[in-house]
C-alpha cells in the first residue's frame, strides 16, 4: 500500500495552513502534531507518531513564529523559548520521524525554513540564530539518515507578510518589497505548495541534502534597480 | 592615541588551545589580556607563565561562561584591573562528537547554552565597555562545520551554524556602535586535548580519500588563529564586518 501520510509538525504560520489544505487537495492525508504535544518532547513525539509509522511518507516541519528583539532588549524568557521552539524542537522532530523514515526506508524531511538562515536583518538575532541551526541539522541528518533513503530539504522561503511587519532600522531588506523582485510582486504561496508537494515525491531525490531558496529571486537584488520609461538604471531612493 | 598597550581583551575558553594562542599573540601585541578558564586551571597557570615571560601582561580569571553572575563578575574585574575593555574574543566551546542518536533534549541544551549560549552572553555584558572603546572588535571563534556538516556531530554542527548567523545579525545590530562583529571559521586546528568523546568515527567513509594526492593541508596551529584576530583588531581590520574567515590551509577544497 502506498504510505501517503504528511505530517506538519505546527500549524501556528499561514504558510503551514496553506500547505495543509493544498496537500489534503492533492490527496494526502495531513496529520498536524497537536499543540499539546511539545515538539521538544521526543517521548512525546514519538507517541504520537506511532499511529502513523506504516503510512508516513513526509514531514513538513516550519520555523516557529519570529522572536523580535535586540541584543540589548530581548529577555531570558525570549532566550528559552527561541532556545526550545527553534533547533531543540527541529532536532527532536527529526531525530523522532526521521528514525521512522529510516525503518521505512523511504520517506521525505521537508525543513520550511527561511532566508534568514543566511540573511541578516539586524532586528531579531535569536530567529536567525535558530534558522542557522536548523540549516545545520539538516546538512547533518541527510547525511546520516540519507543512507537509508530518507531525503532531506531546507527550504528557505522568500520575506513573509509577518517579516514585513517589524523592518530593521540597519537594512534594506525589507524596503521596496516588491520592487526585490524580477516580477516586482512577492510569490503567492501557491507556488511554494508545489514546490512541497515535489518535494515530498521520489522524483525528487537528487536534491536531498540541498538548500532551496524559495524568493523569487529577491536576494538577487543588488541595489535599488528602478525601470523608468522602459530604460533600467540605479538609484539612491 | 589608541596604543596597543591602552588596549585591553577578553579571550572566554584561553587557558588551553585556541584561545591559549590568540592571548599569546595578543599579548606578544601589547594588549593587556584576561585569561578566561574553567575546567582547566593548571594549563591557563602556563598560558600566563608564557605571556609573562614574553613581555606580555595579562591575568587568569576562572568563570563559567554559561552562568550569568560568574560572567558578570568577570567582566568587573577585567574593567576593575585595566578600567577598559575593547576586545572580546568568544571562542570557549565544546565538541562532544556524538552522533545523533546519542543526543537528547538535555544534552543538547546543555552543548547550546555553552556553544552560543555563552557568546550571547558574554557579548551582552561586554557590551557597555565596547561601547566606549575608540576600536572594540567583537570576534567570534567558530568552524567550518557551521557551514559543512561533520557527519559525526549534529549537535555541535547546528551550533556553529547558529554563531555564523549570531555573527551576522550582530553585525548589523552593533553598526551604529560602530563595532565590526567577525568569525573565524577554523578547519582542523591543533590542540592539546578536545573535549568530547574520543576517539570517534565519522560516518563519512575513509576510502572516498584519494590515496594519491600529493599533498594534505597542515592543521592550522592556535597561534596563526592569534595572528588573524590580530589582524581583526587592527585598524585595517575594521574593513571585515559579519563575516566568516575561512582557516583550514584550503583542506575543505581538497
Amino acid at each position: 500500500m502506498e504510505k501517503k501520510t504528511v505530517i506538519i509538525t505546527d500549524l501556528r504560520s499561514r504558510e503551514a495552513r496553506d500547505a495543509q489544505a493544498y496537500l489534503e487537495g492533492l490527496g494526502y492525508r495531513v496529520v498536524a502534531v497537536p499543540e499539546t504535544v511539545p515538539l521538544w518532547d521526543e517521548n512525546a513525539l514519538s507517541s504520537f507518531a506511532e499511529p502513523y509509522r506504516n503510512q508516513l511518507c513526509g514531514v513538513l516541519h516550519p520555523a516557529p513564529p519570529r522572536i523580535l528583539g535586540g541584543i540589548d532588549t530581548v529577555t531570558e524568557e525570549d532566550w528559552l523559548k527561541a532556545r526550545e521552539e527553534g533547533p531543540i524542537a527541529a532536532f527532536a522532530v527529526a531525530k523522532v520521524f526521521c528514525g521512522i523514515m529510516r525503518d521505512n526506508r523511504e520517506g521525505s524531511m521537508i525543513f520550511l525554513n527561511s532566508i534568514h538562515a543566511e540573511k541578516p536583518v539586524g532586528k531579531g538575532f535569536l530567529y536567525s540564530m535558530g534558522c542557522g541551526a536548523v540549516q545545520m541539522l539538516a546538512r547533518e541528518i541527510n547525511l546520516d539518515y540519507g543512507t537509508d533513503n530518507v531525503n532531506v530539504f531546507f527550504v528557505q522561503r522568500g520575506i513573509t507578510e509577518d517579516d514585513l511587519s517589524s523592518r530593521s532600522d540597519v537594512s534594506s531588506l525589507y524596503c521596496g518589497v516588491d520592487m526585490r523582485y524580477p516580477l516586482r510582486k512577492m510569490p503567492d504561496q501557491g507556488n511554494l505548495n508545489g514546490l512541497l508537494a515535489f518535494l515530498l515525491t521520489p522524483a525528487a531525490q537528487p536534491l536531498s541534502g540541498s538548500d532551496l531558496r524559495a524568493d523569487g529571486g529577491m536576494t538577487m537584488f543588488y541595489t535599488h534597480r528602478h525601470k523608468v520609461e522602459g530604460r533600467a538604471y540605479y538609484g539612491s531612493t | 592615541m589608541d596604543r596597543p598597550e591602552n588596549r585591553v581583551a577578553l579571550v572566554t575558553g584561553s587557558g588551553k588551545g585556541v584561545g591559549a594562542g590568540v592571548v599569546r599573540v595578543l599579548a606578544k601585541n601589547g594588549v593587556k589580556c584576561c585569561i578566561n578558564c574553567n575546567s582547566n586551571p593548571q594549563m591557563a597557570e602556563k598560558t600566563l607563565q608564557a605571556i609573562q615571560e614574553a613581555g606580555g601582561e595579562a591575568f587568569i580569571y576562572q568563570a563559567d561562561i554559561t552562568d550569568d553572575a560568574q560572567l558578570t563578575a568577570m567582566v568587573e574585574a577585567i574593567v576593575q584591573r585595566y578600567g577598559r575593555l575593547d576586545i572580546l574574543v568568544n571562542n570557549a566551546a565544546m565538541q562532544p562528537n556524538r552522533f545523533i542518536d546519542e543526543y537528547d533534549a538535555d544534552s543538547l541544551r546543555r552543548l547550546w547554552e555553552i556553544n552560543i549560549g555563552g557568546y550571547y552572553r558574554s557579548v551582552v555584558k561586554c557590551l557597555p565597555y565596547l561601547r566606549k572603546s575608540d576600536r572594540p572588535r567583537i570576534i567570534n571563534i567558530s568552524s567550518i562545520h557551521g557551514k559543512r556538516p561533520t557527519g559525526f556531530d549534529a549537535g555541535y554542527a547546528m551550533t556553529k551554524g547558529a554563531i555564523r548567523m549570531f555573527t551576522r545579525e550582530l553585525a548589523l545590530e552593533l553598526l551604529p556602535d560602530g563595532i565590526p562583529v567577525n568569525a573565524i571559521d577554523l578547519g582542523g586546528c591543533r590542540i592539546e586535548f578536545k573535549t568530547g568523546n574520543q576517539p570517534f568515527t565519522s560516518h563519512s567513509p575513509l576510502d572516498v580519500q584519494n590515496p594519491d594526492m600529493k599533498a594534505r593541508p597542515r592543521l592550522i596551529v592556535p597561534d596563526e588563529v592569534g595572528e588573524l584576530v590580530w589582524y581583526l583588531c587592527s585598524p585595517a581590520g575594521e574593513a571585515l564586518n559579519g563575516d566568516g574567515i575561512r582557516v583550514d590551509r584550503g583542506a575543505a577544497m581538497t
